[in-house]
């Protein structure tokens, strides 16, 4: 409208002039409207992308933090089937080991080298062998059996115990007295069998 | 009007424009997995059962440790402290038995101390809130004149959860000889004021 009133009032020079504007003026505007434009929607986007982004990792570190923390990791009790399989292997592996007859202490040791690993079986062989030719000779005999079993920690590889034992030992022919032992336990699942591979006494 | 209209069009066909909605895809699709992971980890019922049982074995843990703690010149905290560890039964018992063990642990003159080795627990439901640990604990007794003495003992407790959280519902030692699961703690008995 404002070009239409100047265009009436200006020199036929300026007129040319400005005759060749109003194009350019036009382009101009539209470049300057579609630029605004642009520009506008550029920080849309990029706000949206930055909450986005953001939002999507917060959400992450949370599912991250929830499923990660040692509650989450720890599966004693929350997986009743693997807990109980490894209350079973473990107790089944402590009565043996720590169960002899003096015409069986080399199935005891057989047994030994199969469940014990690690550091509970060098601790093992290191009492074991002192006692070797005691239980021949003395004609002991010792009957462990499990009390209890709770596991503290397990994952799919590594558990720990907590073990009440009692035990029962004989000297040729005396009485039988039996006496109470509490084992935290640390095994390791290997090719799909728990073994022991440590052992403290609680 | 056919400028306008390619001008219009023309964003569309700008590389960078066309790479930024693409980005804002990836940024949505992005956040929608976040927030699907997250709901996911939060509404499972595994870690609010693994939860439950954490709660539960720091109560059996703490409880069992309380119970195996008196001073002679604090009985009567310490025996608050036994109150607020405990109840249904446990609590009843100990109730009960206040008076009387006040009297002796007073004349005993004793102060006994408790630090709990490992502790797990074996059971837990947690719709009934009913849970059962086994706990290696060793006492130490001080008696005047006489030599502290350390004892390890093995204990099995009941739990029960309160509105106050999860506390002990039942104590007893682990007697040698006692085959698994059959001597329930129900007759449960606090061994403290034997020296």
């Amino acid at each position: 409208m404002t070009t239409s009133t100047r265009d009436a009032d200006t020199p036929a020079a300026h007129t040319a002039k400005t005759e060749a504007n109003p194009a350019a003026d036009a382009g101009r505007n539209q470049c300057l409207q579609l630029r605004g434009r642009l520009a506008a929607s550029r920080v849309v986007l990029a706000a949206a992308l930055a909450v986005a982004v953001l939002a999507g990792g917060l959400m992450l570190f949370g599912a991250y933090r929830l499923t990660s923390d040692e509650s989450a990791q720890n599966h004693a009790l929350t997986d009743r089937e693997a807990t109980e399989e490894v209350s079973g292997e473990v107790g089944d592996a402590l009565a043996k080991v720590f169960s002899y007859t003096p015409d069986g202490v080399r199935a005891t040791e057989l047994d030994a080298r199969r469940l014990l690993r690690g550091e509970a079986a060098t601790q093992y062989r290191r009492l074991y062998g002192q006692l070797r030719k005691r239980v021949t000779e003395q004609k002991l005999t010792l009957t462990t059996r499990v009390v209890h079993t709770g596991v503290v920690s397990l994952d799919d590889h590594r558990a720990r115990l907590l073990v009440f034992l009692d035990q029962t030992s004989t000297r040729d022919g005396d009485q039988p007295s039996t006496a109470a032992a509490q084992l935290a336990v640390t095994a390791e699942r290997r090719g799909g069998e728990w073994r022991i591979v440590r052992l403290a006494a609680r | 009007m056919r400028e306008r209209v390619r001008a219009l069009v023309r964003p569309s066909k700008d590389p960078v424009l066309a790479a930024a909605v693409a980005l804002l895809v990836a940024a949505l699709c992005f956040a929608a997995w976040g927030g699907w992971s997250w709901h996911a980890a939060a509404d499972d019922g595994a870690r609010a059962y693994g939860e439950s049982r954490d709660r539960a074995l720091s109560a059996a843990e703490q409880g069992v440790q309380n119970l195996n703690t008196l001073d002679h010149r604090n009985v009567a905290h310490g025996l608050s402290t036994w109150q607020q560890s405990t109840t249904g039964e446990l609590r009843k018992q100990l109730a009960d038995g206040r008076g009387e063990f006040e009297r002796q642990v007073k004349a005993a003159k004793t102060v006994t101390s408790a630090e709990v080795l490992s502790a797990a627990l074996y059971e837990l439901d947690e719709r009934a809130g009913r849970a059962g640990a086994v706990v290696a604990v060793r006492t130490t007794v001080n008696a005047p004149k006489q030599k502290p003495t350390t004892k390890d003992t093995r204990m099995r407790c009941e739990l029960s959860r309160t509105s106050g959280g999860w506390k002990l519902s039942a104590l007893a030692q682990v007697p040698v000889g006692d085959s698994a699961g059959e001597s329930g703690p129900g007759a449960s008995r606090q061994d403290q004021g034997e020296d």
